[in-house]
């Protein structure tokens, strides 16, 4: 019984927080460039709103265009179930669960990706061609980090892997895990969530032909990806398990709000790359995160 | 038992051999029953461990008949009887005798008889009979590779793979022939012994490799692939290159090991495995991207073998083990959802005739089957969870963490292997959404694409047979764990006394767990999204008014930005025309990809070999005179040798 329970709060806990994010990085932006700003809670209308829509389809469009939305959708919140968080430790830990996690993310690019193709339009095939491109450089980025945790910790749970600091190369792991972050998320400066210049776009232009109840789920799938790297990012830096609860539960909050803010701020003050400069930051993000290894491995066979 | 199963296979087989040119039914009755018996022979030598051997009271050229069933060659041949028997099946819809009046009766021969042969090298435990199965075994995948030898394309693949296939076997005879003299009998079995033998590893290593396809010894496999009718593209990917695997696994559990070979393995497996996904997201030609695709998953099972050699020679047992199994069971998975994605190609390419998928498009509606079938062996390939490809690479990826976390000698390859494994994971969804997206979904981009059927029950029959076992290995993975386990002991003799701690007892049902989440989802967004009558419209193009489908983005657009990294080694041959002055009439754009070794290594090499040749021919004209000339200008020389004493 405790279980379900724990579990129901968890998946609440997740569904909820999430959507709070995104309106956290606008208000940001908005006092840095000095206007009001939407209101923090604008995506919970969006989402509402969008909930209660209707769709509209391509004529083109087979059933997997509705399916990919509800798989990627799922594949986010099962990974976010995956991960510890903080003293509450994870619903469900077990060894190589952190490579369950980096696949479950995959299968969720896999089904945006499909979704994208489906409409047969140009603008998404180009979207889909640079997400699935981007993410071999993001996503050899992130192994090397589990790595580099993984050699520090000796371990390859998550939660015993996330519960230590990441050591001397802290520093060097945060620098790579926030690049990728922007990155994975789509945010400044490989994305600009805001545009409507389709041509210079990755992920708004993928979800150009969905709406309704299918694009909720997307806008929310998105924004629990962001709160799910925001909350790894901090436990791979901080070490949450050495402190008291209380205090480490407030740590991993300061944490994803520092992380949320710095998304905000990173977009007010940076102009999006041009596309041919976005493969040459992420491979220093793959840097970022070998030097890290490179140090953990000094470390652990000294 | 598995005496009588065997037995019955293999007459069942040789009487496919005879029958099959005449009586198609009784053909497909013999082959399913050939398959059943040895998937249950494989299935009761997996559980019980013991391995089974039969001594002929016969002699064939000059040695007994030995054959011998443990359980790596019951891996195998579970493997061979499942692509054998389905595509056996597949081929009586595909290469059926109204439309291959000429050739689908030789398939049915050669089908049998490559089985049986393969059957025969499988259980060969005499090194001379297993050259002479390994031979026969090529000779046969040789004409089912050509069963269309009237096209030029065709016969040059052939004939390729004919050489690189016989280039491989000179390795393997100067092995078998070094191992026979120096053990003193063709017998095969453990001499781990016998130090000395060490490098016949590497020859070996190379023999083998030529038909497993390791990078770049695979310069045969894409064309071989593509030319061949799907179904024997299936056997040849799920099983033929499997034979030369079993070579690498079998003999590195039997001979002693040089200390070099188990990072050199996992090197090369990590490097097969990331070029191999690479050319495959560079080609346009679906049945080429599946082919290389096939060099990218024999590079994943390597670097798992790899794991388990390291793990053998550090004497470490527990993370080798792992990687060990996870390679078996990635053999497995490979020859299961690479069969389902060569028999949708098969279908794909049946119902429009082309292989070119710029071409293709939207076919989705016309083959729904095919396509919902064709996209769960691609999330199978592309090693994503709930599916069986990701329980495998997962088990790899254990054994070379297990190498990292316990701070071993091997992490230094092993760290680099995980790296590379990741990217060739990323690389390798990118190519398999490339390649079901542009077949199947958006529009249709030729006319080709536009007047298709669906295939038939024959055809659709093993795809759905290998789309469920897609599923079931990857749901309940535990069932076939026992099995991976008593091979993995079986490999190597001094693991088999311990227990085998089983990692996939969590995996498991969290895969299932998440199998039915996204079930839950599918259908929840879609009772709430579909209500009523949906409206429906052209695809939105940012206001475009009128859209074509040939401004979908195609293949090459579509890879364009991840080949563009591998430029170094792909390799591209581009013509372009651009579009020139006020009113352009036409440009184009031809892009090419080049099997590089092939073409620009091995191709330039042969040329200047023959040029060399061809010089050094000018000496021998018929003129005899000369020839007396060399002879007093040979003699005069050595005499000169003489003469000052200068010593050689």
């Amino acid at each position: 019984m405790m279980t379900v329970i724990e579990i129901a709060l968890r998946l609440a806990g997740w569904l909820v927080l999430a959507p709070l994010l995104p309106g956290i990085i606008n208000q940001v932006k908005a006092w840095v460039a000095g206007r009001r700003g939407p209101p923090v809670l604008q995506l919970y209308y969006d989402l509402a709103r969008l909930w209660r829509k209707r769709i509209v389809l391509s004529t083109l469009a087979s059933p997997g265009f509705l399916a990919g939305p509800a798989v990627a959708w799922v594949a986010i919140l099962a990974a976010a179930m995956l991960l510890p968080l903080g003293p509450a430790g994870t619903a469900l830990s077990f060894k190589g669960d952190v490579l369950l996690l980096i696949y479950l993310l995959a299968l969720a690019r896999f089904a945006t990706a499909w979704a994208a193709l489906e409409t047969g339009s140009a603008f998404e095939g180009m979207g889909a061609a640079r997400e699935v491109s981007y993410a071999v450089l993001a996503e050899a980025a992130i192994i090397t980090a589990v790595l580099s945790l993984s050699v520090h910790t000796g371990s390859i749970t998550l939660a015993e892997m996330l519960e230590p600091a990441s050591g001397a190369g802290a520093a060097l792991l945060a620098g790579g895990l926030f690049t990728v972050l922007l990155a994975e998320n789509c945010r400044v400066p490989f994305d600009d969530p805001n545009t409507h210049l389709e041509l210079t776009m990755i992920h708004e232009v993928m979800v150009l032909d969905h709406s309704g109840p299918p694009f909720a789920a997307i806008l929310h799938g998105a924004s629990m990806k962001l709160l799910l790297f925001s909350i790894l990012l901090t436990e791979a830096v901080v070490p949450l398990g050495s402190l008291n609860p209380i205090v480490a539960t407030g740590i991993l909050l300061a944490g994803v709000l520092v992380v949320t803010v710095g998304v905000g701020l990173v977009e007010s003050l940076l102009a999006r790359l041009a596309f041919r400069r976005v493969p040459l930051l992420l491979t220093t993000a793959f840097l970022l995160c070998l030097f890290a290894l490179l140090v953990a491995w000094k470390g652990a066979t000294a | 038992m598995p005496g009588w199963l065997t037995g019955t296979a293999a007459i069942a087989l040789a009487a496919g051999t005879l029958l099959g040119l005449r009586t198609p039914r009784i053909w497909l009755a013999a082959t399913l029953l050939a398959a059943t018996a040895l998937l249950a022979a494989a299935i009761g030598e997996l559980r019980t461990g013991v391995p089974w051997d039969w001594h002929s009271r016969f002699l064939v050229a000059g040695q007994q008949v030995h054959w011998r069933m443990d359980a790596i060659s019951a891996v195998f041949i579970a493997v061979l009887a499942f692509v054998g028997g389905l595509g056996a099946v597949y081929s009586r819809g595909y290469w059926d005798d109204r439309h291959h009046p000429r050739s689908a009766p030789r398939s049915r021969v050669w089908w049998s008889a490559m089985l049986l042969s393969m059957l025969v090298v499988l259980l060969s435990a005499n090194g001379l009979h297993f050259l002479i199965a390994w031979e026969l075994f090529a000779l046969c995948s040789y004409f089912l590779i050509t069963l269309e030898r009237r096209d030029t394309e065709v016969r040059a693949a052939g004939w390729l793979y004919l050489a690189a296939s016989h280039a491989g076997t000179l390795c393997l005879f100067a092995f078998f022939s070094a191992l026979a003299a120096r053990t003193g009998t063709w017998e095969l079995g453990p001499v781990r012994d016998h130090p000395e033998l060490a490098p016949l590893f590497w020859i070996a290593l190379a023999g083998f490799g030529v038909k497993a396809g390791l990078f770049p010894l695979h310069i045969w496999l894409p064309s071989a692939h593509a030319n061949a009718p799907s179904h024997v593209s299936a056997l040849m990917s799920g099983v033929a290159i499997k034979l030369g695997l079993y070579g690498i696994i079998r003999f590195g559990g039997w001979l002693p090991l040089p200390p070099a070979a188990g990072w050199v393995v996992m090197a090369v497996g990590a490097v097969t495995g990331l070029l191999g996904i690479a050319f495959a997201l560079a080609q346009d030609d679906f049945k080429r991207l599946l082919a290389y695709s096939s060099v990218e998953n024999i590079g994943i099972i390597l670097v798992g073998v790899g794991g388990g050699l390291l793990g053998v020679t550090h004497g470490d047992t527990a993370w080798g083990r792992l990687a060990m199994a996870g390679a078996l069971l990635h053999l497995w998975n490979h020859a299961v959802f690479k069969s389902l994605l060569f028999f949708g190609a098969g279908s794909v390419l049946h119902a429009t005739g082309t292989r070119e998928m710029s071409r293709l498009g939207g076919l989705w509606r016309a083959m729904p089957w095919t396509a919902i079938l064709f996209a769960t062996g691609a999330v199978a390939v592309a090693a994503l969870p709930p599916l069986n490809g990701f329980v495998s690479e997962w088990l790899v990826y254990l054994g070379l963490f297990g190498a990292v976390t316990s701070h071993h000698s091997a992490a230094v390859v092993a760290m680099p292997a995980i790296i590379v494994l990741g990217t060739t994971g990323a690389l390798a969804l990118a190519a398999f959404v490339k390649a079901s997206a542009m077949i199947f979904l958006g529009g249709p981009r030729t006319a080709l694409a536009r007047s298709v059927h669906e295939s038939g029950r024959w055809m659709l029959g093993p795809m759905l047979v290998g789309a469920v076992a897609c599923l079931a290995l990857g749901l309940v993975p535990l069932v076939f764990w026992p099995g991976i386990s008593t091979a993995v002991g079986a490999w190597n003799s001094g693991w088999a006394a311990e227990p085998a701690a089983n990692p996939l007892r969590v995996l498991g049902p969290v895969q299932v767990g998440i199998a039915a989440t996204v079930l839950l989802g599918v259908a929840v967004l879609r009772r709430r999204a579909v209500t009523g009558p949906v409206p429906v419209g052209p695809t939105w193009d940012c206001g475009y008014a009128a859209p074509t489908a040939r401004m979908q983005y195609t293949s090459g657009s579509f890879a364009g930005i991840a080949t563009g990294w591998f430029g170094w080694i792909l390799a591209p041959e581009r013509r372009m025309r651009r579009p020139r002055g006020f009113f352009p009439a036409e440009a184009s754009r031809i892009e090419r990809f080049p099997e590089t070794v092939l073409e620009r290594v091995l191709g330039p090499a042969a040329r200047l070999t023959l040029r060399f040749a061809a010089t050094a021919r000018r000496l021998q004209h018929g003129r005899l005179q000369f020839y007396i000339a060399y002879v007093v200008v040979g003699l005069l020389g050595l005499a000169a040798l003489v003469v000052t004493g200068v010593k050689p």
